[in-house]
C-alpha cells in the first residue's frame, strides 16, 4: 500500500508538473506575441527589448522551438531597424541583425521548410548593406537563395511579397528597384492578405497594415494624395491600432499635404 | 517512509502553489560599469524573469522559492549564472556584471606578416577592394603591392618582397604552383599583367615572411590563392574596355552539383595607345595578348568536390630599344598552358583531405640583335594535404608533394654582354635540364587557451638533380594579450633551390638550396573587426648559400650571403560608412652578395622607404571614387664609369662601378578612378573611368648610354599619364 501511494504521488507530481509546464508555455508564447503586437512602432525600442526578453526567457526553456527562434529573430530585426533612422548606429544594427540571422538559421535548421523564416532572412540579409557593403557578393548570393527558397515553399504568402516589395522599394531605381516597381508588389501582398488563413494562433500574423501603408506611401511619393488616403483608410479598417499607419505613414501623408 | 511523502508534498506545494511573490531586482552592467539595456534575467527552468531597462535595472516577482539559479544573458556577452536562496517574503537585490565574449581566435591572427582575404570576419582586404584600388587595374598582384613590404617590378604584376627577388615569391592556386600567371612578363620596358581573375577567388592569403611549413621552395613570400569549389550562380559578364575586351560565364546546375566557368579575353591596344599619345612606330608588332580559360566542378556529395582548371594565354610584343651597340626592336612571343585537377573530401567529421595534380607549359621566344632565345619550361606537381583535428585544442596538418621541372633552352647568347650587334660573336646553346623535388611537412596548430595560439612545423625537401636536401623547422606564436591587441612572432628556416638555368652552369650541378632564416615580431591593434587596424612589424632575415657567378670561370656556385632588416607599418580604417583608407609604409635595408656582386651590396630591390596611400570614397550609392599615391626610394642600379675600346669588334666595353651602387631618382605616382553602377536595359552594369599617373610623373625604367658610354640617357617607363574607360554588363 505504501508503495502504491508513493507511486501515485510521484506520478501525480510528474503529470501535474508537466501539465502546468505545457499550459505555461502556450500561454506564455501567446502573451509574448500579444505584447509584441502591442508595440506601437519601432521607435519604441524599450518595448521591443521587453518583448524580446519574453521570447528569450521562453526560449531558454524550449531551445528547439523553431517558432520561438523566429519570434526572437523578429524582435531583433525590429530593434536593428530602430537603430537606423537619421544617424544610423551601425554597431547596434550589426549586433541585432546578426543575432536575427543566427536565430533564423537555427529555426530553419530545426524546420527546413519554414517559409516565414526564409522571408525574414531576406529582410535581415538586405540590412547587411548598411554595415558591410563590401560583402556585396555574399549579400546578393544569400538574398537570392532565401528568396528562391521562400517562393518555392509558399508562393502565395503575402509576407513574401511584402518583404520582396520592401527590398525593391529601397533599392535604387538604377539597380532595378524603386517606387514604381515596388507598388504592384505591395498591392499583390495586400490582395493575398485578404484570403490568408492563419495556420494556428501562434503563427506569424504581421504585415497586413504594412502592405496597405506602403501602397499609400508609394502614392505619397508620387503626389497622388487621394489614392494614398484611400489606402491608409483601408489599412486602418483592418488594423485600427497600427502604429505603423498612425505614426509613420500618416506623418508622411500630412507632410506631403502641407506642401 | 511517511517523512518522505511529507517532504515530497512539501516540495511540490512550496514550489507550485502556496508561495507568495518575492521581488528580485538589481542592475546589470558591462565591464566598464556601463548599464546594459536589454539584458535578460531568468530563473533557470522557468520563464520567471525580466529584461533590463536603459539604466540596466531589472525587477520581477516570482513565486518560486528555495535554491535557484539565475541566468543573465546579453548579446555578444558571456552568459553568467548566479545561485541564490529565495525565501518567502524576502526581496532580493542582485547586481551582476557581464563580460564581453571573446571573438574566436582565428588562424589569420596567428601568422605574422600575413594579409588575408576571404569570408573570415577579420579580413584585411576584400576582392571588391582589390578591383577598386586605383592604379591596380583590377590586378591582384598590383593590389598586393599596396601592402607594406612588397614592391612592383617595372610597375607590373611581378612582386618583390622585402628586398628579395621576384622569383622568391611563390604563387599557389589550389595547391598548384603558378610560375607564369602573367602576360608581357620580363619584356623590355613593359608592365606585366596577371591572368588570374580575382572574382573566382574564395580566399587570398599573402604572406611576406614567416609562413607555414606547408609551403616549400620559397625564400621570401607566398601568395596562396583558393578558388571557389563551385561557381556562385549562373550568369555572364561582358567587359568592353578601351584596351581590352572580355567575356566570362558561370553556370551552376539546379541541384548545385555541377558547375562550370569560362573566361575569354583579348587586348586591343591600338586605340588605347592613340588616345594616350604613344608613338605607334615604337612598337612592331603592337602588343597583343589573349587568353581562354575555364573550370569544371563536380560535387558528388556534400563532403567532396572535384574541380578541373584549364587556362591558356599568349602574348607578343615588339618594342624599340636603342642600346649602345644595337638599335632595333626587342621582340618577344610567349604562351602558357596550365591544367589543374583537384579533389577534396572530408573524411569523418575531423579529417579533411585535398589532392591536386597540375601541369604547366611555358614557351618564350625573345630576340634583340644577336640575342635569340627560345625557352620551353614544363612544370608538373602532385600534392596531397591532410588536416586532422586531434582535439579541440590541437589541429594536425601534414602532406607531401612531388614536383618535376624541365627547362629547354635553345638559342644564341652574345659572348660579350656589351656587344649585341647582328654580327657579334655568340655562343650557341642547346641545353635540356630537368629535376624533381620531393617535399613533405608536418605541423601542429596548438591553442592551449583562447587567447594563445602556436604553430610548430617542420618540412624537408630533396632535390633529385643536385641530390641536396633541406630541413626547415618553423615556429609561429600569436598572443591576444588584451581585447583588440595581438602580439605575433615567427622564427623559421626557409630554403629555395636555384633556377635550373643556374644548375646548367654549375660544376656537377652542385648548388645548395639558397637559405633564409626569418625572425619576425609584430604587434596589431584591431578594433571592431577591421574598423580600425594598426600593424607594426619588424623583421630580420639572414641569408646564406646564395647563388654567385664566378667572374672568371662564369660558373655558378652557392657561396653568397647577406641579410635584410626592416619595419612594416600598416594602418587601415573605415573612417565613415562612405570613406575608407589604408596607408602602408615599409623601411627596408637588404644587402646581399648574389649573382654578379663581388661584396655584400644593396639587393636588386632594396627600396629603403616605401609609402603607399589608398583612399576610397562612396560619393553616392552608385558612384565610388578612389585615389592611390605611392612614393618610394629609387631602385638600385649599377652605374657605368667609362669604357674601353675593343678594336677586334669595333665596340666599346663598359666599365661598371660597384654592383648596385647607384640609385634611380625617387619614384612617385598618383592614380585615380571613378566607378558608376547603373542599370542598362534592366541589367546590372558598371562603368569605370581611371587615370593612371595623374600628375604625369616621369619614373625611370633604366639608363642607357650612347655608343662609347660617354653620355647617359634616361629610359622613362611607358606608364605616363594614361586614360582608361571600361564598361561591364552582367546578364
Amino acid at each position: 500500500m505504501k508503495k502504491v501511494i508513493l507511486i501515485i504521488l510521484t506520478f501525480w507530481a510528474f503529470v501535474n508538473a508537466n501539465k502546468i509546464y505545457a499550459d505555461d508555455y502556450t500561454d506564455a508564447v501567446k502573451k509574448a506575441i500579444k505584447k509584441l503586437d502591442a508595440v506601437g512602432d519601432i521607435s519604441d525600442r524599450a518595448a521591443l527589448l521587453k518583448a524580446r526578453g519574453d521570447f528569450e526567457r521562453i526560449l531558454q526553456l524550449k531551445k528547439n522551438e523553431w517558432m520561438l527562434n523566429y519570434y526572437m529573430a523578429y524582435c531583433d530585426l525590429m530593434i536593428a531597424w530602430s537603430y537606423m533612422g537619421e544617424k544610423p548606429d551601425n554597431e547596434n544594427i550589426k549586433k541585432y541583425n546578426e543575432s536575427c540571422i543566427d536565430l533564423l538559421n537555427k529555426a530553419t535548421d530545426i524546420k527546413d521548410d519554414f517559409a516565414e523564416a526564409y522571408i525574414l532572412k531576406m529582410s535581415a540579409n538586405s540590412n547587411r548593406w548598411q554595415y558591410e557593403p563590401d560583402k556585396m557578393n555574399d549579400i546578393i548570393t544569400k538574398g537570392a537563395e532565401d528568396n528562391a527558397m521562400a517562393k518555392k515553399l509558399e508562393p502565395e504568402n503575402p509576407r513574401y511579397y511584402l518583404v520582396d516589395a520592401m527590398i525593391t522599394y529601397y533599392t535604387p531605381e538604377s539597380f532595378g528597384g524603386g517606387v514604381e516597381k515596388a507598388r504592384p508588389l505591395f498591392e499583390k501582398s495586400w490582395d493575398l492578405f485578404q484570403t490568408y488563413q492563419l495556420k494556428d494562433e501562434t503563427y506569424p500574423n504581421w504585415g497586413k497594415d504594412q502592405a496597405a501603408g506602403m501602397v499609400a506611401l508609394c502614392y505619397v511619393k508620387r503626389d497622388k494624395l487621394d489614392e494614398a488616403k484611400k489606402w491608409i483608410d483601408k489599412g486602418l479598417e483592418t488594423a485600427p491600432e497600427s502604429g505603423f499607419l498612425k505614426g509613420y505613414i500618416m506623418k508622411q501623408y500630412e507632410e506631403a499635404q502641407k506642401k | 517512509m511517511k517523512k518522505i511523502y511529507l517532504i515530497l508534498i512539501a516540495i511540490s506545494f512550496s514550489s507550485n502553489f502556496y508561495s507568495q511573490g518575492v521581488k528580485i531586482y538589481g542592475k546589470v552592467t558591462g565591464e566598464d560599469n556601463k548599464p546594459l539595456n536589454g539584458a535578460n534575467v531568468v530563473i533557470e527552468g522557468t520563464i520567471d524573469g525580466s529584461t533590463t531597462d536603459s539604466t540596466g535595472y531589472y525587477e520581477f516577482e516570482t513565486s518560486k522559492t528555495g535554491q535557484q539559479s539565475l541566468l543573465f544573458t546579453y548579446i555578444e556577452y558571456n552568459e553568467r549564472r548566479k545561485s541564490l536562496l529565495i525565501e518567502q517574503g524576502k526581496n532580493i537585490e542582485l547586481n551582476v556584471q557581464l563580460r564581453k565574449a571573446e571573438v574566436e581566435t582565428e588562424e589569420i591572427i596567428v601568422t605574422a606578416s600575413s594579409y588575408t582575404s576571404g569570408q573570415q570576419s577579420q579580413v584585411t582586404i576584400t576582392p571588391l577592394e582589390i578591383v577598386r584600388i586605383p592604379g591596380s587595374d583590377g590586378d591582384l598582384y598590383r593590389a598586393i603591392t599596396t601592402f607594406p613590404g612588397s614592391n612592383q617590378v617595372d610597375e607590373g604584376s611581378r612582386i618583390t618582397v622585402r628586398g628579395g627577388d621576384a622569383n622568391e615569391v611563390l604563387t599557389i592556386l589550389d595547391q598548384a604552383s603558378l610560375y607564369h600567371p602573367f602576360i608581357f612578363d620580363n619584356d623590355f620596358n613593359t608592365s606585366s599583367y596577371t591572368t588570374i581573375n580575382p572574382w573566382g577567388l574564395k580566399g587570398i592569403n599573402f604572406s611576406s615572411g614567416g609562413f607555414s611549413a606547408k609551403y616549400g621552395n620559397a625564400l621570401s613570400a607566398v601568395l596562396d590563392l583558393k578558388s571557389y569549389e563551385m561557381p556562385q550562380g549562373t550568369g555572364a559578364f561582358l567587359w568592353l574596355g578601351l584596351a581590352n575586351v572580355g567575356l566570362s560565364g558561370v553556370f551552376l546546375s539546379n541541384d548545385k552539383k555541377l558547375g562550370a566557368t569560362v573566361d575569354i579575353g583579348q587586348t586591343i591596344l591600338d586605340p588605347y595607345f592613340r588616345l594616350n599619345g604613344y608613338l605607334l612606330d615604337r612598337y612592331n608588332p603592337i602588343p597583343l595578348a589573349r587568353g581562354v580559360g575555364g573550370t569544371l566542378s563536380y560535387k558528388p556529395n556534400e563532403k567532396s568536390n572535384i574541380k578541373a582548371i584549364f587556362d591558356y594565354s599568349e602574348d607578343r610584343i615588339g618594342i624599340r630599344n636603342t642600346s649602345p651597340s644595337y638599335d632595333g626592336y626587342f621582340n618577344s612571343r610567349a604562351n602558357t598552358i596550365f591544367y589543374n585537377l583537384k579533389y577534396s573530401a572530408g573524411i569523418g567529421s575531423k579529417t579533411y583531405l585535398s589532392a591536386g595534380l597540375s601541369l604547366s607549359h611555358h614557351k618564350d621566344e625573345i630576340s634583340y640583335g644577336i640575342l635569340n632565345n627560345d625557352v620551353k619550361e614544363l612544370y608538373s606537381k602532385f600534392r596531397l594535404d591532410m588536416t586532422n583535428q586531434l582535439s579541440k585544442k590541437v589541429d594536425l596538418n601534414f602532406g607531401g608533394e612531388y614536383e618535376y621541372d624541365e627547362d629547354k633552352f635553345i638559342g644564341k647568347v652574345p659572348s660579350l654582354s656589351y656587344n649585341l650587334r647582328l654580327d657579334a660573336p655568340f655562343i650557341d646553346i642547346n641545353s635540356n635540364n630537368h629535376t624533381g623535388r620531393i617535399g613533405g611537412y608536418v605541423e601542429a596548430q596548438i591553442k592551449p587557451f583562447k587567447t594563445f595560439f602556436t604553430i610548430a612545423g617542420i618540412r624537408t625537401d630533396y632535390h633529385t638533380l643536385s641530390k641536396n636536401s633541406a630541413v626547415d623547422p618553423r615556429l609561429s606564436l600569436g598572443w591576444k594579450f588584451a581585447k583588440d591587441h595581438i602580439l605575433r612572432g615567427t622564427v623559421g628556416i626557409y630554403h629555395q633551390f636555384p633556377r635550373l638555368e643556374f644548375y646548367a652552369q654549375a660544376s656537377n650541378f652542385a648548388l645548395k638550396p639558397e637559405q633564409a632564416t626569418h625572425y619576425i615580431l609584430g604587434y596589431e591593434f584591431n578594433k571592431s573587426e577591421g574598423l580600425f587596424l594598426f600593424r607594426v612589424e619588424g623583421y630580420y632575415k639572414d641569408y646564406k648559400d646564395l647563388v654567385i657567378r664566378d667572374p672568371n670561370s662564369f660558373l655558378y656556385s652557392t657561396v653568397g650571403k647577406g641579410a635584410a632588416k626592416g619595419v612594416d607599418v600598416f594602418i587601415k580604417s573605415r573612417v565613415t560608412n562612405k570613406y575608407s583608407t589604408w596607408i602602408s609604409y615599409a623601411y627596408t635595408d637588404s644587402k646581399r652578395r648574389q649573382y654578379e656582386a663581388k661584396t655584400e651590396v644593396s639587393a636588386n630591390y632594396d627600396i629603403t622607404h616605401n609609402l603607399t596611400f589608398v583612399g576610397s570614397y562612396n560619393v553616392t550609392d552608385n558612384i565610388t571614387t578612389g585615389l592611390t599615391y605611392r612614393i618610394s626610394t629609387g631602385k638600385p642600379y649599377t652605374p657605368v664609369n667609362g669604357s674601353i675600346y675593343d678594336s677586334t669588334y669595333n665596340v666599346y666595353e663598359p666599365i661598371y662601378s660597384k654592383t648596385n651602387s647607384g640609385r634611380f631618382p625617387t619614384y612617385q605616382r598618383m592614380d585615380i578612378n571613378f566607378q558608376y553602377f547603373f542599370s542598362l536595359f534592366g541589367r546590372f552594369a558598371i562603368a569605370v573611368f581611371q587615370i593612371n599617373n595623374l600628375l604625369n610623373q616621369k619614373n625611370l625604367y633604366d639608363y642607357t648610354y650612347n655608343f662609347d658610354y660617354s653620355e647617359r640617357k634616361e629610359i622613362i617607363t611607358t606608364n605616363k599619364r594614361q586614360f582608361y574607360l571600361g564598361l561591364g554588363v552582367q546578364f
